[in-house]
């Protein structure tokens, strides 16, 4: 007999597509299997396959040594699995206290009336196993940030109540993806309590720093295929990524090849807006200026500020000289392109398919035209990288990384002046990661200027030429990457005071 | 094969109707005579629903087609009565369901209603608009020109094939015309993909710099003239015209676009299954008709086709 979890012969089928074959996994308990591969190659719908959420063409699965049936979310959670999938899934109109207890028995008073008191108790305690106090749990789901979501998701697969089975396994499908940096060590620390308990962990990410630092084991899928388990002391980054792509894939950041020219593309003087304070800065052609801040700094609005979605109170904020565009339509129009930071509410409709997708902004004239339409799209898709069966597959059933390369290929369509990138990365695998920042520096050698939000350090770092540091809205610094070290701009988010 | 039982799975029943009622009705359905009775029948119906389809793209909602469809009526009626030629009355009636549907667009656009709650309002008022300015009488007889009753009544000689007893109806004629101008206009230009955008996803469309309020506003006045069309047609084909003679055309107009929304990739309302749409109902209500089956019959008969078509639709989605 043996302990654990033993998945085998994992096998998925859409149409004619094969997206996962004959996949084993052997998950311990108190040991943290980290699961990667490039974007589209099955990692989440291995995950759908565990949690019951859509059905297995194959699939055989033993909790210590016994076999038992999978066929249900029902089931999932009765074996003890909590999950969290790679989309954020909560109800935006219901509280966060009610997020935290959904698909939980609600705690009861005179047996039918719902006790409003105990049930916020216990979504704060879930909260505070994970460390967090700031979050209001009556606060409406939806008016959370990205960051937020997660951590509230987090925390509900954290709970459990008396009379369920003790969990056993524990999934997170690219939970950092959307957390700054002190928010995933929270996660880290929560981790490695839960491992302690004698849980076993399925970890899913694109962050191979993240991966050899918490796992324990290692598999790598390529192709809806398992190319290799291993632990994670006997293999090596190199390995994995050679494993993941089957080709040798450069990992890092391509360096500048031309000088920042003269001149300017934007200008922000002295703004304060309803979110901002301060703002301050030149934007030469070709620059990359990176933003950084903590969850909900102001990245997002110091982009929006060329979108005319954040108007300034004071100040002024210029655009090639003249004032900024007052829409998203003038924007674009103007040489303006922008990847929003959520994917799935501001990016993509989800249900139309890539070609409408990438090229919305870029319809010219009263007619359609299909056929260099198709075209253009294919181009596009090939630079981007992106894994998917034709133009006109709808988003939806893309994976979460090539949905992200659609955003940014909506972007790169355009020839653009000024670029706005929120969070340009996230859920791209290793290889398209580079493939993308190969893009932007093209780009900004032909003279395009980018605004960089990320709350990923080291690509700001290797990126970036200059840096500007939000600390709750407000201006509080632009750095030279040079010399950097992602620990030294992290301490730079903090407010002075907060330092000891 | 299930994907393609499911989105032709509503012509296969189109398909079956028409087979029913050929061996049904045999000698009288499947007959040139028939058809072109049907054809002007439905053409009405045709083309709200084609002008209904340009906001549902959007996913949005106008209730107040069927009340605007009598406004023009009535008001066209109303000038003929004062004596004011053909074409003041018609275009009147044209400009007035432009207005109402630049209206429509103003609520749901830029002061941000449901679309829902706002045409359930100008619904209301268009109506009470209708009976305030027709004092609630039927306005018939001498009073329509002849030339505005007769267009309903002509049509194009069709015995170049052989059909020399019967004509193509010019308000089919006109159903055919509406057809085209919202298939270019949704198929084949910048502006019906923007509009597929919004419905795609309104917050992206929009940061994709897609101009939204706008294009919401132009999309509720298409369908408000298209609506005032129909209204006309309906006027010229009665020669006559009362407050409430569009009422029934709104769920109907609704019902067929679902009943397309059910041939489309992902649901999304196309126009020409819209099309397929109002041929079930038209030729339901026909062939019904002739076999004397009652009217209530009818009606649960129509609405038990759209939920089960749509349901089946919707099963077949998941997964
Ligand atoms: N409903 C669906 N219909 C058709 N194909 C699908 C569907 N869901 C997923 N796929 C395909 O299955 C493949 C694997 O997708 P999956 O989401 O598992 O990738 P992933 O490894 O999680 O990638 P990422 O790192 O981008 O999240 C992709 O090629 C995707 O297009
Ligand atoms: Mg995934």
């Amino acid at each position: 007999m043996t302990d654990g979890l033993e998945f085998s012969g994992l096998t998925k089928r859409y149409g004619s597509a094969t997206v996962l074959s004959n996949v084993s996994l052997h998950l311990r308990p108190g040991r943290v299997h980290g699961l990667m591969g490039e974007n589209g190659a099955g990692k989440s719908t291995l995950i759908k396959l565990i949690a019951g959420v859509v059905p297995a063409d194959a699939m055989t699965l033993r909790k210590d040594g016994a076999e038992i049936a999978v066929t249900s979310p029902a089931d999932a959670a009765a074996a003890g699995f909590r999950i969290i999938h790679q989309e954020l899934n909560l109800v935006p109109q219901l509280s966060v206290a009610e997020n935290i207890l959904l698909g939980q028995p609600l705690p009861r008073r005179l047996g039918v009336l719902v006790d409003w008191p105990e049930l916020a108790r216990r979504a704060e305690a879930a909260l505070a196993e994970l460390g967090i106090d700031k979050i209001d749990v009556w606060q409406q789901a939806g008016s959370l940030g990205l960051g937020d979501r997660m951590l509230v998701k987090i925390a509900a697969a954290l709970v459990s109540h008396k009379g369920e089975v003790a969990p056993c396994l524990y999934v997170l499908d690219e939970p950092t993806a959307a957390l700054a940096e002190a928010e995933a060590e929270k996660l880290f620390s929560v981790i490695a309590r839960l491992k302690a308990r004698g849980a076993a962990i399925l970890y899913v990410s694109h962050r191979l720093n993240e991966v050899m630092r918490l796992c324990d084991d290692v598999s790598v899928l390529r192709n809806g295929q398992n190319v290799m388990t291993a632990e994670v002391g006997h293999t090596s980054r190199a390995e994995i990524i050679l494993q993941m792509t089957g080709r040798d894939v450069a990992d890092g950041y391509p360096a500048r090849s031309a000088r920042v020219a003269g001149g300017e593309v934007c200008r922000v003087v002295a703004v304060s807006s309803p979110k901002l304070r301060d703002l301050d800065f030149i934007l030469h052609p070709g620059e990359i200026l990176g933003i950084c801040g903590l969850d909900g700094a102001g990245q997002t609005e110091v982009l929006r500020l060329f979108l005319g979605l954040e108007r300034p109170k004071s100040g002024q904020v210029l655009l090639q000289s003249s004032p900024a565009p007052r829409s998203p339509a003038e924007a674009w129009a103007r040489g303006v392109a922008y990847v929003p930071r959520e994917r799935r509410s501001e990016g993509l409709m989800m249900r139309m398919g890539t070609r409408p997708n990438a090229l919305l902004p870029h319809h010219a004239g009263v007619w359609a035209r299909l056929a260099p339409e198709r075209t253009w799209a294919n181009d596009l898709s090939g630079q981007v990288g992106l894994k998917s069966a034709g133009p006109e597959q709808s988003v939806w059933r893309l994976s979460g990384g090539n949905q992200q390369k659609v955003v940014f290929a909506r972007a790169l369509a355009g020839n653009p002046r000024l670029l706005l990138l929120d969070e340009p990365t996230r859920g791209v695998d290793v290889g398209a990661k580079f493939e993308i920042y190969k893009l932007m520096r093209d780009l900004s050698d032909q003279g395009c200027a980018i605004l960089l939000a990320s709350s990923d350090l080291p690509e700001l770092l290797g990126m970036a030429d200059r840096v500007l540091v939000l600390q709750g809205g407000r201006q509080s610094a632009i750095l030279d990457p040079a010399g950097m070290a992602p620990n030294d701009l992290l301490h730079a988010l903090y407010p002075a005071t907060e330092m000891s | 094969m299930i994907a393609y039982l499911r989105q032709f799975g509503t012509l296969l029943g189109l398909l079956v109707i028409v087979v029913f009622f050929a061996v049904q009705l045999p000698g009288t359905f499947l007959t040139a005579r028939n058809l072109i009775n049907v054809s002007q029948q439905i053409s009405m119906l045709a083309v709200v629903a084609f002008a209904m389809t340009v906001v549902m793209v959007m996913n949005d909602f106008d209730l107040s087609v069927g009340s605007t469809a009598s406004l023009a009526g009535v008001l066209a009626a109303v000038l003929f009565a004062q004596g004011f030629p053909v074409w003041v009355g018609v275009s009147a009636a044209l400009g007035i369901g432009l207005v109402g549907g630049v209206l429509n667009g103003v609520l749901v656009a830029y002061l941000g209603i449901l679309p829902f709650v706002a045409t359930l309002g100008t619904l209301t008022v268009f109506s009470g608009f209708a009976f305030f300015i027709s004092g609630g009488a039927t306005i018939f007889g001498r009073d329509i020109p002849k030339p505005f009753a007769d267009f309903s009544r002509q049509g194009i000689p069709l015995d170049w094939l052989g059909l020399a007893e019967v004509k193509l109806p010019y308000l089919s004629l006109v159903a055919v015309l509406v057809l085209l101008i919202v298939w270019v206009l949704l198929e084949h230009t910048s502006y019906g993909r923007r509009l597929y955008a919004i419905g795609g996803n309104i917050e992206a469309a929009h940061l994709a710099g897609v101009r939204v309020r706008r294009l919401r506003l132009s999309a509720f006045a298409v369908t408000g003239f298209g609506a005032a069309v129909a209204g006309l047609m309906y006027a010229s084909r009665v020669a006559s015209a009362n407050p409430t003679q569009g009422a029934g055309l709104m769920l109907d107009a609704i019902a067929a676009v679902f009943l397309g929304m059910t041939m489309g990739k992902e649901g999304e309302p196309r126009v020409l299954a819209t099309l397929v749409g109002v041929l079930i109902l038209g030729i339901l209500d026909n062939g019904l008709t002739q076999m004397q089956v009652d009217s209530y019959v009818r009606e649960m008969l129509v609405g038990t086709i759209v939920i089960a078509a749509v349901a089946t639709s919707s099963l077949g989605r998941r997964g």
